[in-house]
């Protein structure tokens, strides 16, 4: 038996959203199983379901990695500098 | 993979607000504990599940009987989910808590030691079992810092919210039907009102871990209390007793106070004492070996190259 990943969309602009797992011998089955288990009542208008042996997995330390203070922008700055705009204005 | 220096870094995390993965370091001990509460769990929906397709042919009516088959397929496919869950946290495999279930060697909720002996039962195990079942897995839900189990309780919950609300429609129904049909609905709340409020548990302990580490979000006895306010005078509005000589108002506060509660009987019934504890895991055991003709078809597809 493998297992698989299952990922649902809704209808709209919703991405796809991983809803769990399962166990199927084959891809065939993979697809029914996850039909019964996870769409009885049309909780998405599309499905994917992937082997999860294919599923490349990043390490969530170095997603945490990618982040970087310069890509974000609090706007802390920015008030200090209104600030000190509307002190010299008055 | 993250990991923690210590338990106090990792309780900080999960008071944080932290969520736990599959693939985290997380301590032994946390593991262990969220593990068997999820294989309780995933045991209970199983054999719920089994239960409700007891009902399936015996169900009056069709509308009825599509119901019991649509709920039997839910639990099962509840228990299909948190086995998976539960699988992946590496401390048994499926197959392992297969066989630990239908040995006895694991347990199962109370509620399913109890046999359904008549049509108001199955609707008083619908209306007060599911009701309860809901409202601790709410509680579990609002907090819980395993992150795949809460993504599965988030579908469960809604599932089982269909469940209650079909549970309450055949209470009214019953309530407004014939003498005799009003007589089976009250021996139905006679028989499961009891183990309904003993699926609570006893009054949580100060050094309880499940709520320390953010699996439960509220204490037994505050669920359990909150039950109680609501079905009273639900029960009481749609005509029915409660089985309880001493549940009384309390003239102050207004809300309602159980009587002596047998935790006896919720120890025994867990422990597989109950009063059909052993019929319903006989039956489980013959579903089990009655579908190994599927499992090994399902083997012989997976061995086939594709």
């Amino acid at each position: 038996m493998k297992t698989y990943e299952v990922f649902l969309k809704r209808p709209g602009k919703d991405p796809f959203i991983h809803v769990g797992a399962l166990e199927a011998p084959d891809d065939d089955l993979a697809l029914s199983f996850a039909r019964d288990c996870y769409t009885r009542r049309s909780e998405g208008d599309q499905m994917w379901v992937v082997a999860r042996e294919d599923l490349l997995v990043a390490d969530p330390v170095e997603l945490e990695m990618a982040d970087r203070p310069h890509r974000h922008n609090d706007g802390a700055l920015l008030r200090d500098l209104r600030q000190a705009g509307d002190q010299s204005a008055s | 993979m993250r990991s923690w220096d210590s338990m106090e870094d990792f309780e900080a995390f999960l008071d944080d607000g932290g969520l736990v993965e599959p693939d985290d370091d997380m301590p032994d001990a946390y593991r262990e504990a969220v593990f068997r509460f999820i294989e309780l769990h995933a045991n209970s929906e199983y054999m719920g599940g089994l239960t409700e397709r007891d009902w399936i042919a015996k169900a009056p009516g069709l509308t009825n009987k599509l119901t019991a088959l649509a709920k039997t397929q839910d639990e099962i496919g509840h228990a299909h989910l948190l086995y998976m869950v539960a699988a992946d946290m590496g401390v048994k495999t499926r197959d392992e808590m297969t066989a630990d279930l239908l040995a006895g060697r694991t347990t199962f909720h109370n509620v399913f030691h109890y046999r359904a002996h008549s049509w108001g039962d199955q609707i008083a195990i619908a209306y007060l079992v599911d009701a309860a079942a809901l409202a601790s897995q709410q509680a579990v839900f609002k907090n819980c810092s395993y992150g795949p189990y809460k993504c599965i309780l988030r579908r469960i919950i809604a599932e089982e919210g269909f469940h209650m609300r079909n549970g309450e429609e055949l209470l009214l129904k019953m309530a407004k039907g014939t003498t005799q049909q009003h007589e089976m609905m009250q021996e139905g709340i006679d028989r499961w009102w009891w183990p309904s409020v003993q699926l609570f548990g006893p009054d949580t302990r100060p050094d309880d871990v499940l709520l320390r580490w953010h699996i439960k979000s509220e204490r037994n006895e505050d669920l359990r209390d909150r039950f109680v306010q609501k079905m009273v005078p639900q029960l009481t509005a749609a005509g029915f007793t409660i089985p309880d000589p001493d549940l009384h108002q309390d003239p102050e506060t207004g809300r309602w106070v159980s009587g002596e509660i047998d935790w006896d009987a919720l120890k025994a019934a867990i422990a597989g004492r109950g009063p059909d504890s052993a019929r319903r895991l006989n039956d489980a055991r013959l579903a089990w070996d009655g579908a190994a003709w599927v499992r090994s078809a399902l083997d012989e597809a997976a061995a086939v190259p594709a």
